[in-house]
């Protein structure tokens, strides 16, 4: 499990890194938090022939509000996400998130930006980047463009960034103050990747429903967005009733694929439990 | 060194190109198993059992890889990352064969062979046969049958396996990461054809085994043939890939058993058939039978059973080889018993506390259906002492609170004997040709005082160098501080294999207790003369000696040691200088450890996930040398066994390809999973082992997975789901539950 030879360059700035992934024309990997980057280059299933590491870049971390959007720049370590007072105020649907991504010494590592690049459909920012309607910015040799979350995620593993792109900046809508919000997942052990992750945001009063938000982790190659089990609830409100249905909808929605740890049929189910489990706890903690 | 290994389960191997490899800066050599067949000759486990197929063990594969995993280039380098590269510069023409994917398969008549010579891939069959067990079938009240499945399992120790080997005119020494430096001595000289004065193995610190490094491993004899090809030392260090898919694995048995009782849960008889997966090849020295014949040793567990047949089939597949790991046997066959036990409780409606009390083996010794000889146990004390720890009556209490909720609560319990500390009456490895049942320790006082214990066998965690001085310490007199224990240096100590089977406790106790006596009974009479008083006044303690009644005139330890080696006018008339002795021990039959698990779990019904709550062992292994050291050994063996109730599971698909193959994917419990566990020692000496001792090593993953897989059942058992197959996990409830009863939400 060592790693094939590679080239190693730690550029100053973005423009130099997309220079240097230009000059490799494809064959270049950007490092983040190296967190699971690392492991495909010790297993040899990725033989980049040079890295590109982001970390000598210190403008590409932050956590910026205004406007109503919360703003993290690439860089951004999911530690840093964990502890922070804007986002737990803001968007504190990422900071549960968070806490059930990994161990202490993959979040120290780990960036948001790096996560989402990595578009792995099992885990959580992908799925709230979804969930949120967020989108991302990316910079590249003819400059900079945004991508939404439903354009970004092609399949495992794959987003639609151009080899020669860099990831700079996460884009998430705040949450309204009143609304609730949860992460429920389900994982074999704690800290592992989710068998089923669902994102859930509820605003409302009472039994009334005036938006839902509900995205999967786990549940297919991409985050998938459950649209339809949100239309139930914004149309017949947060009743026993209309809430089973809304889980029941969602356990329609995905197509998940079997693996070692769980079948197609287990996942589905799952996806229905924990859906009435994030809108239950979501909607308690409305208006806290 | 690097090994190029066999991404096929079963292909021929073809042309092997080693020329861009060979041309590789940084590249000292590339070998096959063609360039060592001159000068490293195959080992085979012997066995005397009829019906056994043994296979050959080389350092690389020839002619045909039988597992993905196996060497078969060898690449040594100036560092890791170049041998690599150079292994992937290897190019192989291989042809692949059609996969025996499991035991099911590799038995049916069409199947393709794994090893074509032996005409079969049946390699070993055996039978233990007491009573008659058909009429006590066919008369019982009632019957219990089910079809057992524990899947495969990795030992994962901390430390992967590595060796380090180096020659110099002296011959070779391999410094490698062992539980058995004593057979690997002996299996290297045989190998490599050099005299076993040549050899010495060192295992230093080594980071855990759990069995798995108790065998002689192709790696081993790599290095050792290599460092002699080219000169110069060769060092390989496993990563986790290769652990996972090169070392050998446990469990993989499907058990069919029925047990039959009369009305009130007495137990008539008990019918078992057990098939196993072997892997690719009947590993040095055990053989492939060591798990599969200890699982129908055992089954019996710590009950009467009148009538007994207990059949067991070992059969050859393309996965890694089968081998003896932390219980051996034993908690397959406490799975099998404690969960007939339960079924039968739960048909007969009687508390399974009571079913276990009224089939208890009360009488000792006890001669168990498969001819072990039990000395003693502790059944119904552990019982009544774990559920009182356990506080079973308030989980009954609490779970009719709950009623039908989501979340049900579930007690299980496991009683278990096991055989430890084997001596030479009843081999670790039936039939198989090693002396599994000795072990020696010298004591040597040198002049300045202080005492070196030597061992033969091997410490990889247990806390001998705490444990062992302790015995030597208290038996001899001398100040703990004053006890150095060396082990696992085959130059240094006595003849040994090492550490396995719960014995170091036993029969190392037991020789340096004896070792121990013959050093004090000499510093005795060497002090007698000195002090001008009969030996039998003296009192030796904390490295001091003095008359009985007159403390204050003392000679130290040291004094009595300086005199042993000036001789002369200091020692008594006839006296023989030096104060050392090596001593040999043979416990003979063993002896009978037990103990009783309680798992208290909660079951999620929608999530079909499983929370152990906590987990509660009541143990005697005799007397307890060091209370802390038990309680260490007890709770890492718990942790194994909610592992494999719950977690682990090495899953090869239907091609033989292992689908885990990292720790991303092979899930062993992390702190978060494991719950408070309680552990209770009885301190009950054995009436049979000198000092007393009985093994601790392994118990605890012989009675987790049974308890757990209990408390599963009874939490499930009003939805009339009883747990079969281990590990229990998410997925699989969701199954159960889902061919039972409508859906959960
Ligand atoms: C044991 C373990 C458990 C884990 N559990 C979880 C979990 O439960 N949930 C979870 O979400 N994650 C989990 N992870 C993954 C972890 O969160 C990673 O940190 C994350 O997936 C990748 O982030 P990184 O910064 O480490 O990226 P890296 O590993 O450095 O990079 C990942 C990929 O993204 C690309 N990339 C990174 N940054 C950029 C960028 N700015 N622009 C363009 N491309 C970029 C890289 O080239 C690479 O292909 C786990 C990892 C481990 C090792």
């Amino acid at each position: 499990m060592k790693p094939a030879k590679f080239e190693y360059h730690a550029p100053g700035s973005v423009d130099e890194a997309i220079a240097l992934l230009g000059r490799y024309e494809g064959d270049a990997k950007v490092l983040a938090g190296g967190q699971s980057l690392v492991p495909l280059l010790n297993f040899r299933l990725s033989r980049p022939a040079a890295l590109i590491d982001l970390n000598r870049i210190p403008s590409l971390a932050y956590i910026r509000a205004d406007d109503g959007v919360v703003r993290f720049g690439a860089m951004t370590r999911q530690r840093t996400i964990e502890f922070s007072d804007v986002v737990r105020q803001r968007l504190p649907l990422l900071s549960e998130a968070t806490r059930l991504v990994g161990h202490l010494p993959i979040r120290t590592r780990g960036t948001i930006g790096g996560s989402i690049a990595h578009a792995d459909p099992s885990a959580e920012y992908p799925a709230i980047l979804a969930a949120l309607d967020g989108e991302v910015v990316v910079k590249g040799p003819k400059g900079e463009r945004t991508v939404k979350a439903r354009e970004l995620f092609q399949t495992y593993l794959t987003t639609s960034l151009e080899s020669d792109e860099v990831l700079t900046e996460v884009r998430l809508p705040a949450i309204d103050a009143g609304a609730g919000t949860a992460f429920e997942e389900f994982s074999r052990r704690h800290g592992d990747f989710a068998i089923i992750g669902i994102a859930a945001v509820i605003a409302g009063d009472g039994a009334s429903c005036s938006m839902a938000r509900l995205a999967t982790a786990g549940a297919g190659p991409i985050p998938v967005r459950l649209r339809a089990a949100e239309e139930i609830l914004e149309r017949d409100g947060l009743g026993d009733a209309p809430i089973a249905a809304a889980a029941a909808r969602a356990a329609e929605l995905v197509d998940p694929d079997s693996d070692i740890h769980a079948s197609s049929a287990y996942r589905k189910h799952l996806t229905g439990v924990l859906t009435e489990r994030a809108v239950r706890r979501a909607m308690a903690k409305r208006g806290r | 060194m690097a090994f190029l290994r066999s991404p096929h389960a079963h292909a021929r191997i073809g042309r092997v190109d080693l020329a861009s490899a060979r041309a590789m800066p940084g590249v000292v050599t590339c070998v096959t198993a063609a360039d060592l067949r001159d000068t490293v000759r195959p080992l085979r486990a012997a066995s005397r059992m009829t019906g056994y197929h043994a296979t050959d063990l080389l350092p690389l594969a020839a002619d045909k890889v039988r597992y993905q995993g196996e060497p078969v280039v060898a690449v040594v380098a100036e560092s890791r990352y170049v041998a690599e590269d150079a292994v992937d510069a290897i190019a192989v023409e291989w042809s692949p064969l059609p996969p025996v994917p499991d035991a099911r398969a590799a038995m049916a008549a069409e199947s393709p062979l794994v090893h074509e010579e032996f005409g079969t891939n049946v390699i070993l069959t055996r039978a233990f046969r007491h009573g008659d067990v058909d009429p006590a079938l066919a008369g019982a009240a009632l019957v219990v049958r089910e079809r057992f499945r524990f899947r495969r399992h990795a030992a994962l120790p901390i430390e992967n396996r590595a060796a380090l080997a180096a020659w110099n005119a002296d011959g070779l020494t391999l410094w490698s990461s062992t539980q058995v430096p004593g057979m690997v001595r002996d299996a290297l000289a045989e190998s490599l054809a050099v005299p076993g004065h040549r050899i010495r193995v060192v295992a230093p610190d080594v980071g855990g085994g759990f069995g798995l490094k108790s065998s002689v491993y192709a790696e081993e004899i790599a290095v050792a043939a290599l460092a002699r090809r080219v000169g110069r030392p060769v060092k390989w260090i496993g990563d986790r890939r290769e652990d996972l898919l090169a070392s050998t694995q446990a469990w993989d048995e499907e058990i069919d058993a029925t047990l039959a009782l009369d009305g009130h849960g007495t137990i008539r008889g008990l019918r078992a058939s057990v098939l196993a997966d072997v892997g690719a090849y009947s590993i040095v020295p055990w053989t492939a039978s060591i798990e599969v014949i200890q699982v129908i040793s055992f089954l019996p567990g710590p009950y009467r059973v009148p009538a007994y047949l207990g059949e067991g089939a070992g059969v050859a597949t393309n996965k890694a080889p089968m081998g003896p790991y932390r219980g051996v046997g034993r908690p397959v066959a406490t799975f099998v018993m404690e969960s007939l036990l339960d079924r039968a409780a739960r048909r007969l409606g009687l508390d399974p506390r009571e079913i276990r009390r009224r089939n208890f083996i009360t009488e000792f010794p006890w001669r168990s259906p498969s001819g072990i000889v039990w000395d003693s146990g502790s059944f119904a004390e552990t019982l009544d002492e774990a559920a009182r720890l356990a506080d079973w009556d308030g989980v009954r209490a609490a779970q009719s609170l709950r009623g039908d909720a989501t979340r049900r609560l579930g007690v299980g319990v496991a009683s278990y004997v096991e055989l430890t500390g084997i001596g030479s009456a009843i081999p670790a490895s039936p039939g198989a040709d090693i002396a599994t049942g000795t072990e020696g320790a010298t004591v040597r006082v040198d002049p300045t005082g202080t005492v070196t214990a030597s061992f033969g066998l091997a410490c990889h965690g247990q806390g001998h160098e705490t444990t062992l001085a302790q015995v030597v310490a208290d038996t001899l007199g001398a100040r703990l501080d004053d006890v150095r224990v060396v082990h696992g240096d085959t130059s240094a100590g006595p003849i040994g294999t090492g550490t396995y089977a719960s014995r170091s406790a036993v029969l190392g106790g037991g020789a340096a207790i004896l070792a121990s006596r013959s050093v004090r009974e000499k510093a005795l009479a060497i002090a007698a003369h000195q002090l001008e008083a009969d030996a039998r006044d003296i009192e030796l303690q904390e490295s001091a000696a003095w008359v009985r009644g007159a403390p204050d005139r003392r000679v130290s330890l040291r004094e009595i040691a300086r005199s042993a080696y000036l001789g002369a006018r200091r020692l008594p008339k006839g006296l023989e200088p030096g104060l050392e002795a090596t001593r040999y021990y043979d416990p003979f039959f063993g002896t009978a450890s037990s103990a009783t698990h309680i798992a208290v779990v909660e079951v999620d019904l929608a999530l079909g996930a499983v929370t152990v709550l906590r987990h509660v062992v009541v143990e005697d292994c005799g007397r307890v040398i060091n209370p802390r050291i038990v309680e260490g050994q007890t709770i890492g063996g718990v942790a194994q066994g909610i592992g494999g109730a719950l977690l682990e599971e090495l899953v090869y698909d239907d091609q033989a390809q292992l689908a885990t193959g990292s720790l991303m994917d092979y899930l062993p419990p992390t702190a978060w999973e494991i719950p408070p566990i309680v552990v209770r020692h009885l301190d009950r000496p054995s009436p049979s082992t000198i000092g007393g001792f009985k093994g601790v090593g392994e118990g605890g993953t012989i009675g987790a997975p049974a308890a757990i897989a209990n408390a599963v059942s009874d939490a499930l058992g009003s939805l009339g789901v009883e747990i079969a197959e281990l590990p229990v996990t998410p997925d699989r409830i969701f199954r159960l539950l889902a061919s039972r009863a409508p859906r959960t939400g």
